[in-house]
């Protein structure tokens, strides 16, 4: 039976707990980090050679799509109530509301070395050490707002904006369209200054530290923001009725994206499923 | 560390075309020449400028910094092999002497291993951004020489 997943700032004081006692449990059987390296592994940049799976192309939403089943799976080996609970950015904005509490994902990082000092993934708590990182601390590292010069989360009119795009994504299918419901989501904008994030991308920076580095999963956040990622696929879904994952085949022989991207029915590493197989998912879970 | 333009071999080279490189090459030296903050390694610069009348890959491009109190460093190195275009050469970027991993966008511009959600015109704009994001006290990973360069040594 599909299980559901809830805006985190509607979880019971119960919810919470369990929450994150399983994903505790599941750093601290050593999978936590091997979802670390496999987001690092696949973020292949589209001004590279090669397959990419997880970013700067259509399979963003899918990938990230399994990528989140994958853990949930894990969590819910742990304690098979809980699921993955999504962080709704455009309602929750500040950096007190959920779900930087202490009873979920703790604060903001301090601000002599932005080292996240309440909650239960704070270092000295002994439960969340940094194994896969960029930097040398092994401390989880936030600068919600971005203190030095602050930006805003997205708002709901630019979130809207994406969704209003009835094309599922366009050629190049890659960081470059400015049209395509994928990449206005996925934020790569053009240009400098703060345009230069948007939607996804700009929830990143917003909560800085670990997760706008490439092992930005160290941050449970990532996950709730993910999940709310996903959540707008599905309203996308049922707001353009019939529209459908693209490009629905793979490029031409001429095409320079041939075999960097992966089409409707092609496999999506590293999993043996297609991102046409990942378009359904409410036999698996649904959104509160 | 070392990062091939593109990070592949020659010949299956994507999307981002001579233009861009040249585009991006080119801001990385009027950045170099237009701060007040640069301090320049001459050298290696002049070799450039005259690679650059001459028509020639240059022989390196260097950028050699204090910003905001870190020390950052990016190296271009000259590409030898026959066939390869203006600037299509091996970055190798550092912050306090460890290497910073970067990665090449589609529109020419360059994100890194720090900053993996945005990109920058040049390397040397995406190193000082780097370290704002750094924020004090914290050192890059040192990752060891040994995981860069090949096809793939520009993500880790």
């Amino acid at each position: 039976m599909a299980y559901t997943r809830k805006d985190v700032s509607t979880l019971t004081r119960a919810e919470r707990r369990r929450f994150v006692k399983a994903m505790l449990e599941v750093k601290r059987r050593g999978e936590y980090d091997e979802f670390v390296r496999m987001h690092i592994e696949f973020y292949v940049s589209d001004g590279e050679g090669g397959l990419r799976t997880a970013h700067m192309t259509p399979s963003f939403l899918p990938w990230h799509r399994r990528f989140l089943i994958e853990l949930e799976r894990a969590l819910r080996r742990v304690d098979s109530s809980v699921s993955m609970p999504y962080w709704d950015w455009t309602n929750d904005r500040s950096a007190t509301s959920a779900p930087w509490t202490k009873d979920l994902l703790g604060g903001n990082g301090r601000r002599s070395d932005r080292q996240v000092m309440t909650g239960p993934f704070a270092y000295a708590e002994g439960n969340w050490t940094l194994k896969e990182g960029v930097t040398d601390g092994e401390f989880l590292t936030r600068d919600l707002g971005r203190a030095r010069d602050p930006i805003a989360l997205p708002t709901k009119s630019e979130l809207a904006g994406a969704l209003a795009d009835p094309v599922y994504d366009v050629s190049p299918w890659d960081s470059t369209t400015t049209k395509g419901f994928r990449n206005r989501l996925e934020g790569w904008g053009t240009g400098r200054g703060p345009v230069a994030w948007r939607n996804h991308n700009r929830v990143h920076r917003w909560v800085g530290g670990a997760m706008v580095g490439g092992a930005s999963v160290n941050d449970p956040v990532f996950w709730m923001h993910h999940a709310f990622v996903d959540l707008q696929w599905s309203r996308w879904q049922s707001r353009h009725r019939g529209a459908r994952y693209l490009p629905a085949k793979p490029p031409g022989p001429g095409s320079k994206q041939r075999g960097r991207i992966v089409a409707r029915h092609e496999k999506l590493p590293p999993w043996d499923v297609t991102p046409d197989s990942l378009e359904d998912v409410s036999r698996i879970y649904r959104y509160a | 560390m070392v990062v091939g333009v593109g990070g592949v071999p020659v010949g299956r080279e994507p999307s981002a075309k001579g233009r861009a490189r040249r585009t991006s090459r080119r801001d990385l030296l009027l950045g170099l020449f237009g701060s007040a903050a640069v301090a320049v390694a001459l050298t290696p610069l002049v070799a450039a400028s005259r690679s650059l009348r001459a028509a020639e890959p240059p022989a390196d491009v260097v950028f050699d910094e204090t910003y905001r109190g870190r020390h950052i460093r990016g190296i271009q190195t000259a590409a030898t092999s026959a066939g390869r275009t203006l600037g299509d050469g091996q970055w190798h970027v550092t912050v306090d002497g460890r290497p910073l991993q970067l990665m090449r966008r589609a529109d020419g511009t360059w994100l890194s291993m720090v900053d993996h959600y945005r990109s920058y015109a040049t390397p040397l704009e995406a190193a000082r951004a780097a370290v704002d994001e750094l924020g004090p006290g914290q050192r890059l990973r040192d990752t060891g020489e040994e995981h860069m360069g090949g096809d793939h040594g520009v993500h880790a």
